[in-house]
């Protein structure tokens, strides 16, 4: 915003539009300020330990977010992440609480994800089922198979050294360690998918898969390995959910899939495909995790939660696609000056 | 090329009556009781608010659009038409017309939004869904009662309209399906405005072309939509007895489940009110057959989610144009040497 003193019109207006078109940005000034205005109202929000609360409770958003944007840049949908997140929180809740080590849980739960992932890819990708059907059919039959696998019971009594992995802080904050790798993870991710040459296939196929099958990119193949990670992403989700909960119930990350695809889109992740970042996605689930704890905050129930957050997804989502098309009006406007004016000057030739 | 994909969409609703006839006779093999017309008929009390709203989200999704906002209305208008009559002195049918505005309303609103503002249908009503359950919520603390209570103590007269049958056989609910089956057919296939819903998702520019406001057709679908989610909780309101917030909450998995089995293409441009009636009767026989035969009710969402994946797998692998038409050039070479 520095650049905007400086008077020059054009330089500001180019930075604006700068600002509008890196994504997460809005989605960045749109966290700024909603907890500005929290904080305003109630100072408390802003404090260390409430800022970092706020962190380490979008962990489980965090994660399956990252995952799921994945598939989204690809143009397709997962709706089976919350079902893959209450499987993978079942398996491995049930191998801890029986005696198996964490690591083997841990191992057992990501298996299973990645096999959910698989099958949700194989659908899409091979059987050529429209995404949201295949994933809408496996998000039920997981559902069932919870139920068959937790025999409808709740999975209670873990022991301590398991939930007291969520809650080992990194020395000298008050972020945890899971969080933490989170971030990582993420940061790795959004390497992976702009720095790397297979990683941009996810955005070349979301973006136009005629084009991308003609540059000889794998598109089957590409989105058959976006669902597997995000089935592995979901079912550390699922872990860390078992972990931070310290009880698994067979109806677990239900309606986790429409939170996690709220997330995505408030963090500037396109559902068109092509367009959007893992950190936008992260950003996003920061917001959706603060606003229950800043209705708390401000003083209201959180039963204007779903309210509030229905409200954030329609308006963020409008300004944008608004903004969006008012740039492409701008753009054609140019080009047709410009080309104009290039055949009032190609006369000479 | 017309009448072959005529003939197919034949051949699918054909299929789809087949699967029906086929579990009945499963079914009642099973469990003879299941075959009395009595509790044949009377299982439509279970799923008939997924019947009636799947008829009309095929309509958003023969525009190429999405519908997943259709359960939370029905909890708003269930809500709303208790607080209504309980809280502000409405009597019950102006409390009803008004719960039908209401659904057409939000409808109506996320129509808008899909149709003038280009963002993706998906989105809008994901949005919409949040948003409205949320409303049902607030709407709820309007009232004296215990949100989680529910409102109840509806009059008699309201209770009734889902309580009738006909001869003690067929219910009321299922002539209301059948009704509104006639209703959606003739919207959708006899009509001006049912040909301009086809365009606009088999080309919306084009039908933009033609001189057809595919804004307002598009919205329309959705206010369609949002009125007979309204509808569904008025049904569901006065079949149980309770209004409450939380009424269409796994709803609208089911919707799309049916729609999509039904033979509407999630692409726009395809789909018929016969098939998703079909299917939605399928799913809805299928639920309740598995758990007369004593299946757990909480597994019963494995059959449903195979059948839908196979259906579908089904019917991608054999539509595919490359393979069929590699099939049929084959056939016919060969049979020209011959």
């Amino acid at each position: 915003m520095n650049v905007a003193n400086n008077g020059k019109q054009s330089k500001l207006k180019r930075t604006l539009n700068k600002l509008l078109h890196a994504r997460e940005l809005t989605s960045i000034i749109f966290l700024v300020l909603m907890f500005a205005v929290v904080g305003i109202i109630n100072s408390n929000f802003l404090s260390v330990s409430n800022l970092t609360l706020s962190l380490n409770s979008s962990v489980v958003y965090t994660i399956v977010a990252i995952g799921i944007a994945l598939v989204i840049i690809t143009g397709e949908i997962d709706v089976s992440v919350g079902a893959t997140l209450g499987m993978a929180a079942s398996i491995s809740a049930t191998m801890v609480r029986d005696g198996s080590p964490t690591w083997l849980a841990f191992s057992a739960a990501i298996l299973v994800g990645a096999l959910i992932g698989l099958i949700n890819g194989i659908g899409v990708s091979i059987l050529k089922v429209p995404s949201i059907i295949m994933t809408l059919g496996v998000n039920s039959i997981v559902r069932g198979l919870i139920y068959v696998y937790t025999d409808g019971k709740w999975v209670e009594n873990l022991p301590f050294d398991f939930k007291t992995i969520s809650q080992s802080k990194l020395p000298g904050t008050g972020i945890t360690l899971i969080y933490f790798s989170v971030i990582v993870i993420a940061i790795i991710v959004h390497l992976f998918l702009n720095r790397t040459q297979r990683g941009k296939y996810f955005a070349a196929v979301g973006d136009n898969e005629g084009g991308a099958t003609l540059l000889g990119i794998p598109v089957n193949a590409t989105r058959l390995s976006a669902y597997v990670i995000c089935g592995v992403f979901s079912a550390i989700g699922g872990v860390l959910y078992a972990s931070r909960v310290g009880f698994v119930t067979p109806i677990s990350g239900n309606g986790y899939e429409m939170k996690v695809i709220a997330a995505c889109v408030l963090g500037g992740v396109s559902m068109a495909g092509g367009v959007g970042t893992v950190i936008g996605a992260s950003i996003g689930s920061l917001i959706m995790a603060s606003i229950s704890r800043v209705l708390v905050f401000i003083g209201l129930s959180s039963d204007y939660d779903n309210t509030i957050t229905g409200c954030l997804l329609i308006i963020i989502v409008v300004f944008d696609a608004v903004m969006q098309r008012r740039n492409a009006v701008t753009a054609r406007h140019e080009r047709l000056r410009a080309r104009t004016g290039n055949v009032n000057l190609g006369g000479i030739k | 090329m017309k009448r072959n994909i005529k003939k197919l969409i034949f051949r699918w609703e054909f299929a789809l009556a087949l699967i029906l006839l086929l579990e009945i006779i499963v079914f009642g093999r099973l469990n003879p009781r299941f075959l009395k017309p009595r509790v044949l008929f009377g299982s439509i009390n279970d799923f008939v608010s997924i019947c009636i709203i799947s008829l009309f989200v095929t309509f958003v999704l023969i525009t190429g659009g999405m519908d997943i906002q259709a359960g939370s209305i029905v909890g708003l208008t269930s809500i709303s038409i208790g607080v209504l009559w309980n809280d502000f002195g409405v009597n019950i049918w102006v409390a009803c017309i008004l719960g039908l505005l209401i659904g057409a309303l939000s409808g109506a609103f996320s129509g808008f939004l899909i149709a003038f503002t280009d963002v993706q249908p998906m989105v809008v009503t994901l949005g919409g869904s949040f948003l409205y359950s949320g409303l049902a919520m607030v709407v709820s603390n309007l009232s004296e009662v215990e949100a989680y209570k529910g409102i109840s103590g509806f009059p008699q007269a309201f209770l009734a309209i889902t309580k009738g049958r006909i001869n003690g056989i067929i219910p009321f609910q299922f002539l209301m399906f059948v009704a509104l089956s006639f209703l959606a057919y003739f919207l959708l296939h006899r009509t001006k405005y049912g040909r301009k819903i086809f365009l606009c998702g088999v080309n919306r520019k084009a039908a933009e072309y033609c001189g057809i406001h595919t804004r307002k057709v598009v919205m329309s679908t959705y206010m369609l939509s949002g009125m007979s989610a309204a509808l569904a909780g008025i049904i569901l309101t006065s079949y149980l007895g309770t209004a409450k917030t939380d009424l269409g909450k796994e709803l609208t998995m089911p919707i799309i489940t049916a729609v999509v089995l039904g033979g509407t293409s999630n692409l726009g441009g395809k789909g018929t009110i016969l098939g998703t009636a079909l299917a939605s009767l399928v799913i809805g026989i299928l639920r309740f057959g598995l758990s007369m035969s004593g299946v757990n009710t909480q597994y019963l969402d494995i059959p449903v989610g195979a059948l839908l994946i196979v259906s579908v797998a089904i019917r991608s692998v054999s539509s595919n144009d490359r393979l069929v038409s590699f099939i049929k050039h084959r056939f016919k070479r060969s049979y020209q040497k011959t």
